[in-house]
């Protein structure tokens, strides 16, 4: 389903490369649940930016489902994030005015859904995260948790294959992450591939595979070593 | 993206920034009320001194002593204070010959002393014969025009404006009254109503009217005539005929054969009425261009706030771009903010400006005497809908393109 291919990602800020990504590899199955970690630096946000169609790679190939990532244009880019991708932040990226239904409806306005579905897969998606007492209210005024709530329901409401989820619970209380964390796992055994970003060891034990980035190259794909009651602890 | 999703999300945009929304469109309804305003009062001005020109009769056609070549704005030399005695009694009587013109009658101009009593002031008088106040439309609050026996006997009667009776008389009522012009003695026989200025810049109001033939020989002691010949045409003719007829006769009793060695000018009230229109349309489109700059400064002032807008909406614009929003629709979304914004400030501006223009008439028909013209003409709203619109989009244009022109991903990450 994805295929990631010798990418190379360099920066040039006033004139300095900065080289993110050098050279990594590596395939992901549909309904996988992959983490990306790795010490601050090391690329793991660039990685995801390039996997989600935000960025475009300095070298190498990347195909996702059947689709060459050179060979589209950006208005192509555009409405492959629309229909086939949805992301989860880390500072949520609400507008923070706007009510919780018009946050969610977001991806729709970019898309061709008809008027009268609307409502429905907005409420619909709003269900799925728990927030459907909160549909009007403005989303500036929901805790930290209800916000990220909000902004994975955002994510849904195309119903897209692959969630990309950004430190996720890097803003939020261990509570209110780990509700978060159990969303995405349910989307996970629904059938979405789930792929996570995170620092924290907890977060990523959600995931049943890991790729551990340091210094723009992968250091470890495989499995993950489950530490014995660290998910235990996290949930206390 | 969809044209009504497009121009909702813009409306949200501009909802949620109110206070800015409102002082942003402050510079437009400034700019659209100024221009409403000046183009209506310049409608209003030029229809109020046109219908007075027209007012004083029909088909006028006015000849004045010495030529007139450089152009039609000059004043003719009368007015420049040269003394020109082309014009006599024998142009009069060949004028008076001729089929187009039905009537025919000349005029003198002074200045002199005017004396009641302790009162003693400057004034216009005009010698004029007695058919003069039917040609010139001129009606009589009180009393009659002196009459043709009193032109031929050198009758001392006099017939006068409204404000200088007020002046010479105050409360009194100045018929049968006797005054001075200079040495000569007056009686008042009639009192104009009130009218304003003339076709020659001969303000009826303070003018005082004597017998031609006292003003001419006594008055002036002159034996031609300084202010004009004019003549009521034969509306069978066509104008511009009567005029050349008029010039050929004159030439032909001056002894002309060069036309550029005529001493004397023939002008129709429709040149009159072409000269002042042009010149009201000037001053109108002068104006409206200085309203026109404040509509610029107000598009300058739409710019510069969307293009903070751009830079302080950058994490939303990534985040649009990140679930879909191609730059067509990013552009789109900020070009429909600022025409909301300038359409919006248009349609302030005409209510504004056309409030205005309604307050001012009520405020000018109460204290003009002359009756001040109501318009608000429909092309000056027509163009500023259309000029705040074209503002909005090209205002905001730069903007926008900034707008779209971002990446997803440097917005995102823009704290």
């Amino acid at each position: 389903m994805i295929a990631v291919k010798n990418i190379e990602k360099t920066y040039n800020v006033d004139g300095v490369e900065t080289q993110a990504l050098r050279g990594v590899s590596f395939e992901i199955q549909k309904g996988e649940f992959v983490a990306i970690m790795g010490p601050s630096g090391s690329g793991k946000s660039t990685l995801l930016h390039v996997m989600g169609f935000l960025d475009r790679p300095t070298a190498g190939s990347y195909v996702v489902l059947q689709k060459r990532m050179e060979e589209l244009s950006d208005d192509q880019l555009a409405f492959f994030r629309n229909k086939e991708m949805g992301f989860v932040f880390q500072s949520f990226n609400l507008l923070s005015r706007s009510s919780v239904f018009e946050n969610v409806e977001l991806p729709l306005l970019y898309s061709d859904v008809p008027h009268g579905r609307r409502r429905h897969l907005v409420e619909e998606a709003v269900r799925a995260v728990g927030l459907e007492e909160k549909l009007w209210v403005e989303a500036g005024r929901l805790s930290g948790g209800q916000q990220q709530r909000v902004a994975i329901a955002r994510a849904l409401v195309n119903d897209p294959g692959i969630i990309f989820a950004d430190e996720p619970t890097g803003n939020l209380d261990s509570q209110s992450g780990a509700q978060v964390m159990s969303i995405l796992k349910t989307l996970n055994k629904n059938g979405k591939t789930v792929i996570l970003v995170t620092h924290e060891t907890y977060t990523s034990e959600f995931a049943r595979r890991l790729i551990k980035l340091l210094d723009g190259k992968i250091e470890y794909d495989g499995p993950i070593m489950h530490q014995r009651n660290s998910s235990e602890e996290f949930f206390k | 993206m969809r044209f009504r999703d497009s121009l909702r999300t813009a409306l949200l945009g501009v909802r949620h920034a109110r206070l800015r929304s409102a002082l942003t469109m402050l510079g437009i309804v400034i700019g659209i009320a100024s221009v409403i305003l000046l183009m209506s009062l310049g409608d209003s001005a030029q229809k109020l001194i046109l219908g007075q020109i027209k007012g004083i009769g029909s088909n006028l056609v006015f000849v004045v002593p010495g030529a007139n070549k450089s152009s039609r704005f000059a004043p003719p030399p009368s007015v420049q204070g040269i003394v020109i005695k082309t014009l006599t009694e024998r142009d009069l009587e060949a004028l008076r010959r001729e089929p187009s013109i039905l009537r025919a009658a000349a005029e003198v101009h002074g200045q002199a002393r005017a004396i009641y009593l302790q009162n003693d002031v400057s004034v216009v008088y005009g010698g004029y014969p007695e058919e003069f106040f039917s040609i010139i439309n001129l009606e009589f609050s009180k009393g009659r025009a002196f009459t043709k026996e009193e032109v031929d006997s050198f009758g001392r009667v006099a017939v006068m404006g409204s404000n200088i009776a007020k002046t010479l008389f105050g409360e009194m009522d100045p018929i049968g009254k006797s005054f001075r012009l200079n040495t000569i003695s007056f009686t008042v026989v009639g009192i104009l109503k009130e009218k304003g200025s003339g076709p020659l810049g001969v303000n009826y109001d303070d003018l005082v009217a004597v017998p031609i033939t006292v003003a001419q020989k006594q008055l002036l002691g002159i034996n031609y005539y300084n202010a004009s010949i004019f003549m009521e045409a034969d509306s069978a003719y066509n104008t511009d005929y009567v005029k050349s007829r008029v010039t050929s006769i004159l030439r032909q009793t001056h002894s002309i054969t060069d036309p550029n060695k005529d001493d004397f000018t023939v002008r129709s009230q429709e040149d009159i009425v072409s000269l002042l229109g042009d010149i009201t349309s000037i001053l109108t489109m002068f104006l409206t261009s200085i309203a026109f700059i404040s509509l610029v400064v107000g598009g300058i002032g739409i710019m510069n706030i969307m293009l903070v807008s751009v830079v302080e909406r950058t994490k939303e614009i990534g985040l649009r771009k990140a679930v879909g929003a191609t730059d067509k629709d990013i552009l789109t979304q900020f070009l429909w903010e600022s025409v909301i914004l300038t359409s919006a400030g248009g349609i302030g501006g005409i209510l504004i400006g056309g409030g205005l223009v309604v307050a001012i008439y009520f405020a000018l028909s109460r204290f003009l005497s002359t009756g001040w013209v109501f318009s608000l003409p429909p092309n000056a709203i027509l163009l500023s809908v259309a000029v705040a619109t074209f503002t909005g989009v090209v205002f905001g244009l730069y903007p926008a393109r900034q707008a779209s022109k971002k990446s997803p991903i440097e917005a995102l990450r823009y704290e």
